[in-house]
């Protein structure tokens, strides 16, 4: 057993961690008050190229093992939680399945723009009725000679106002419930599909968020991303465990920013004539949350590590999701509160960061739901 | 153009820092990256090479763990990397430094050679001067630009005074210490990340540089570490504006000593 990071690792962290303290952090403020997606930061990072993580070189992508993938979604979330969304978007869930199923073509077409960052895209998951309980999905999917005809409306979409396509969650077979679900892929421009509404939200602003409407959209057989209509289910809890451990990864990220800036502030904010930090309350807060996170860590890079191995991570991923948002949720508290009322003032970062961490409470599964579930995997079905 | 560039690992900004009780040494907190002058000797570095083409080589002398500031210049894009290392070398002042670097530096070749002004952890900046001398070629430091002309061997760099620049026409190969505001360092793009792991760092102890340990021995000796003094708590002066400003205009001149 081995729990350090390997040197390439370990380089990768600290380069990743410098390129983002040098071209995100200083920008986190201005994309949250703004809530614009920041198109020049966007051109500017991703021509560096770190989109394509994940996938293999042919396709401009540098074949990363999962640990390494992690640490870089934990890194650029400590610096924009909006822009990290858009940018892991891009890499995980919105090529996913372009990568695993799309003809050589379509890969061309959409995998390789959206790694170079010259495509933006995302996956429709999320409908007015259904969210982590995605059986219930009424988008379909209806076979039309060489055609499928999409209708449905997504929502909480990341991304969705402004993707170049969209890989589309629609049941074939609504009487099959999660083994009637497949995945399709929609591109800007599709005859029938259009862009809705777009959310207001309390956190991750800058990131746009919003409506997808599929009204009789026709797309070529082709763009079936799957093999077997039986299987889409299998296939998505492949990259469930995947985006759980990320929004993990994501979790740390926040509460590392959120701890960083409370540390900082606790070594020079005087109270009673001696800086809050020499205070035993204060430090009981940094050891709690210092423990903890790293907790949250080992769990993240060892269910990450499972996922290298091939090993079925499908428990561990939900504890490192459901304990690094817990645990980021209580940092971020503990931040403002070391904060003081400054913690509440919109000018100081705590505040943003307590609202940004809200969403990984719901984004990648809600906690009541992943609890049941894991709960179902502990315990059998009785 | 073939262009040489000394790097050195440092302690990271935000690493805490702490004299030892007895004035011994120092405690560093394990948290190094690259010297930030020296970040701009390699864009600069890198930037003629675009130019005039060539080679950029960086060379580190420090213990094992300085590997990795010649990664991080790898990914910026320099093609070469040397690691000098050796026991003897512990205990080296910035004379012995400069001579391995300057012995180092014949047996590569270069045209010229950049740095950082100085490095952040010991300030002395005066290791690239040093160099310079052992080598014989002239030098310029705290250079804020640069341009370089291969064909006419020569190089036209600026210096900031005090009120003003200076412009300096020098012969090469020459030697120029970087100072902020040279250029914007570079974000290491992906692939030169890739590269940079994968890279062959190679090695060099004295011996492979023809020298020995009598010959790099410090003169002077570090006596003892003293800590900065402690900042002494902030004081409040009472009463009415017309006193207060008094008293405080007195603490300025008389304790302070600031007007």
């Amino acid at each position: 057993m081995d729990f350090r990071l390997t040197e390439e690792q370990e380089f990768f962290r600290k380069t990743i961690a410098d390129v983002v303290d040098r071209l995100i952090v200083p920008r986190a403020e201005e994309i949250d008050q703004k809530d614009e997606f920041p198109w020049d930061l966007w051109r500017e990072f991703t021509k560096l190229g770190y989109l394509g993580l994940r996938y293999p070189e042919e396709y401009g992508g540098m074949n990363m093992d999962k640990v390494t993938t992690m640490i870089f979604y934990e890194e650029i979330t400590r610096g924009s939680v909006g822009f990290a969304q858009s940018v892991i978007m891009n890499m995980l869930m919105g090529t996913h399945f372009v990568y695993r199923f799309g003809t050589e073509e379509i890969k061309q077409r959409c995998l390789v723009p959206a790694i170079r960052g010259e495509k933006i895209c995302t996956i429709c998951f999320t409908e007015d009725q259904s969210g982590s309980d995605l059986a219930s999905i009424r988008t379909t999917a209806v076979r039309d000679g060489d055609y499928w005809i999409i209708n449905g409306t997504k929502q909480w979409i990341t991304n969705g106002p402004i993707c170049d396509f969209c890989t589309v969650v629609a049941t074939t077979d609504p009487s099959k419930g999660l083994k009637g679900i497949n995945f399709f892929l929609v591109e800007k421009g599709t005859p029938g599909f259009s862009y809705g509404q777009v959310i207001n939200k309390l956190g991750c602003r800058g990131v746009v968020t919003g409506e997808l409407v599929f009204d009789n959209c026709r797309i070529p057989a082709e763009n079936w991303l799957g093999d077997d209509l039986e299987k889409g289910v299998e296939y998505l809890g492949e990259i469930l465990d995947e985006i759980r451990i990320m929004t993990g990864a994501m979790a740390l990220g926040i509460a590392r920013a959120a701890y960083q800036e409370a540390l900082e502030f606790a070594r020079k904010r005087v109270a009673f004539g001696r800086p809050i930090g020499k205070y035993q309350l204060i430090r009981a807060k940094f050891a709690d949350m210092a423990t903890e996170m790293e907790a949250a860590r080992l769990l993240i890079y060892r269910a990450a590590w499972m996922l290298d191995q091939g090993m079925n991570c499908r428990k561990e991923a939900i504890m490192a999701k459901v304990f690094a948002t817990e645990v980021c949720q209580k940092v971020v508290d503990e931040a403002t509160r070391i904060y003081g009322a400054n913690g509440f003032a919109l000018e100081y970062a705590p505040q943003r960061h307590f609202r940004d961490a809200r969403f990984l409470l719901y984004g990648g599964g809600t906690h009541e739901v992943l609890r049941d579930y894991l709960g179902r995997l502990l315990i059998g079905r009785l | 153009m073939e262009i040489i560039c000394f790097i050195k690992q440092v302690p990271d900004n935000e690493a805490q820092v702490e004299v030892k009780g007895d004035g011994t040494g120092v405690n560093v907190e394990e948290r190094y990256g690259l010297n930030f002058f020296d970040s701009l000797a390699v864009e600069e570095a890198l930037r003629i090479k675009e130019k005039a083409g060539g080679k950029v080589t960086a060379i580190t002398l420090g213990p094992e763990r300085s590997v990795e500031v010649l990664r991080t210049a790898i990914a910026m894009g320099v093609d070469e990397a040397h690691l000098i290392s050796d026991f003897s070398l512990q205990e080296g002042d910035e004379a012995s430094t400069a001579r391995v670097l300057a012995e180092a530096a014949k047996k590569i070749g270069y045209d010229l050679i950049l740095c950082g002004r100085e490095a952040f952890d010991d300030s002395s900046g005066a290791v690239g001067p040093m160099v310079a001398e052992f080598l014989g070629i002239p030098a310029v430091s705290v250079v804020t630009k640069v341009e370089v002309h291969p064909e006419e061997r020569k190089a036209v760099v600026e210096r900031e005074m005090e009120g003003g620049k200076e412009e300096i026409e020098l012969p090469l190969p020459a030697l120029l210490t970087a100072q902020k505001g040279l250029n914007e360092p570079r974000v290491p793009p992906v692939m030169g990340v890739m590269k940079a792991m994968k890279a062959e760092i190679k090695r060099w102890n004295l011996g492979d540089l023809g020298l020995d340990a009598q010959e790099v021995a410090p003169r002077g000796k570090t006596i003892r570490y003293v800590p900065p003094p402690k900042r002494p708590p902030v004081r409040y002066i009472k009463g009415e504006p017309q006193e207060m400003v008094k008293e405080l205009v007195e603490l300025l001149r008389d304790e302070a000593k600031v007007i």
